[in-house]
């Protein structure tokens, strides 16, 4: 049986002096890929920052895994280390001397107080076993400074994958990869769903992607335009809802003609 | 035979009450700032802490005019100062060195004009700005060695949370971190190992404790961990040579170990050269 892992009611966000997300709803089931698209400036990333408690929210409740993320984006620690979140545009100070192994051991760790060297095998293993399953293992040792952009987004994935969670939440996260790590990538998001149940929430500009591998859409211009299987969130209609009118004749016009 | 002569006599000015003082406030000075600044650069808050430096002369001008002793006056005026400072930072759309260049220069113009009223400490003046290791007490290294055990609890037990803290914040308000108050905390502490070094080095070269070990360890460091130990120990290590220079050259001391910790960082600066030197080099070795 399926499990509400993120619910969301009534969410309002404002940025600056605007509601960038206005009454939004929807909730996720463990073992689901959902995606959310819509337009640039459309609320996607204000969305999911609220959602994590980085941005403050004006009304509405968010609950994972049935705890309230309170008004000061409080959630008990044990829920915490069930969310793994990477950013859009991740950009990595290259004057920080830190390396691959330490950036993906901070995905480990419940962050807590602790000794430095506490529980130093453990994390090693679960390091290196994540870098394995975005093959990186070769990467351990080098500083983040020097990794490609490709790469940086592989460590990234590793950062989310070194814990067992029941939560990914991804902005953008295949940009900058290449066609085969991009196929390997969708490839492990479907193993992590499949296998481990876990609930899958991405943001993409990829409808093609979208259509092959999400179950569910989410299409967002501030308010929630549409809903539900990629067949029918997708549909012209709905997406000349979320996105101009404009935007599906153009699509349209690319389609190709059957003689 | 001239170079034993001076050895002897170095050994015996070392062997007196203020001179031991002065090291051992030397090393715990540069271990401190050593640590602190090893993620006030990456945090780009160096300029805080220099702006943190020069303030604190308003804090112990304002204890003359009150006459009330300066040292009690100055630590609670620094902590309340940076707080202060870093509620500006982030409620005002300024610059943040603009915003610190105002606050550091206006604090300084307004300190100066203060004694400037009480002549008696006229004379002081020297001492407050360039600092007098020498004339550390007993008292002054017992708060040094509370806060220095302060500092290492602090960052030794939240070490992965600072890391990440460092590396990006919404990754780590994602996990759970209360960024603000990470952020005071380090504030704090950061204000207080400046408050407290200033009799020591003087409100002009405290924030070369913080920030010059610190950018010296980044140089050769291939992890994080192993950057923040070599930062405090380059901190405490520029502490006993630049007092043994002092001594021996009979210079300030205060700018001699500001000149060591220089040293230190420009022998640094050598370190990724000769790695990629020595790669080449092997690299040749290889092909040969």
């Amino acid at each position: 049986m399926k499990e509400i892992v993120l619910s969301v009611e009534h969410l309002t966000v404002y940025r600056e002096t605007y509601a960038a997300v206005q009454d939004v709803s929807f909730s996720l089931e463990s073992g689901t890929d959902t995606s959310i698209v819509g337009p640039n400036g459309g609320g996607k990333t204000t969305l999911v920052q609220a959602i994590l408690g980085i941005l403050p929210r004006h009304s509405g409740e968010i609950s994972v895994l049935g705890q309230p993320l309170s008004r000061k984006g409080f959630l008990p620690p044990s829920i915490r280390q069930q969310i793994a979140y990477l950013p859009q545009n991740f950009l990595v100070d290259r004057r920080i001397p830190m390396t691959v192994e330490e950036l993906v051991g901070l995905g480990w760790d419940k962050l807590g107080l602790q000794l430095p060297w506490a529980n130093h095998r453990k994390r090693s293993r679960a390091v290196r076993e994540a870098l394995a399953r975005v093959d990186v293992v070769r990467l351990k040792d080098q500083l983040i400074s020097g990794l490609s952009g490709g790469e940086t987004k592989r460590v990234l994935l590793a950062y989310c994958l070194v814990y067992p969670r029941r939560l990914l939440i991804l902005d953008e996260a295949p940009a900058g990869l290449d066609m085969r790590a991009e196929s390997e990538f969708y490839k492990l998001l479907y193993q992590l769903k499949q296998e481990q149940s876990w609930a899958i929430l991405q943001i993409s500009h990829d409808l093609d992607m979208v259509r092959q591998h999400c179950d569910r859409v989410l299409c967002i211009n501030r308010t929630l335009r549409c809903q539900g299987t990629p067949e029918v969130a997708l549909s012209p209609d709905n997406l000349s809802a979320a996105y101009e009118p404009e935007f599906v004749r153009y699509k349209h016009s690319h389609q190709p003609q059957s003689s | 035979m001239m170079i034993q002569t001076e050895f002897t006599r170095i050994i015996e000015l070392f062997q007196l009450p203020f001179m031991q003082r002065a090291l051992i406030g030397g090393i715990l000075t540069g271990i401190m700032g050593g640590t602190l600044g090893s993620f006030t650069i990456l945090r780009q808050l160096s300029f805080f802490s220099d702006a943190l430096g020069h303030s604190a002369l308003l804090g112990i001008s304002i204890g003359f005019l009150l006459g009330l002793n300066p040292s009690l006056v100055l630590l609670p005026f620094a902590v309340i100062f940076a707080l202060v400072v870093s509620y500006l930072l982030e409620h005002t759309r300024l610059w943040t060195d603009a915003l610190l260049n105002i606050i550091y220069s206006s604090s300084l113009a307004i300190a100066i004009i203060i004694l400037s009223f009480v002549g008696q400490y006229k004379g002081g003046l020297n001492n407050l700005l360039f600092g007098d290791i020498l004339a550390v007490q007993e008292l002054d290294l017992v708060l040094s060695s509370l806060l220095l055990i302060i500092c290492i609890l602090f960052i030794g037990l939240t070490l992965r949370t600072q890391m990440l803290l460092t590396l990006n914040e919404p990754l780590a308000i994602a996990r759970g971190i209360s960024v603000s108050t990470h952020r005071t905390i380090f504030i704090v502490l950061l204000s207080l190992v400046v408050g407290i070094s200033i009799k020591s080095v003087g409100v002009l070269l405290v924030s070369a404790f913080v920030v010059i070990p610190a950018c010296a360890a980044r140089l050769p460091s291939r992890n994080f961990i192993n950057y923040v130990l070599l930062s405090a120990g380059l901190g405490a290590l520029s502490a006993v040579f630049g007092m043994v220079i002092s001594a021996w050259f009979n210079l300030p001391s205060g700018p001699s170990i500001v000149v060591t910790q220089l040293a230190i960082f420009l022998t640094a600066m050598t370190f990724p050269w000769l790695r990629s030197l020595t790669h080449s080099l092997k690299l040749k070795g290889k092909s040969v």
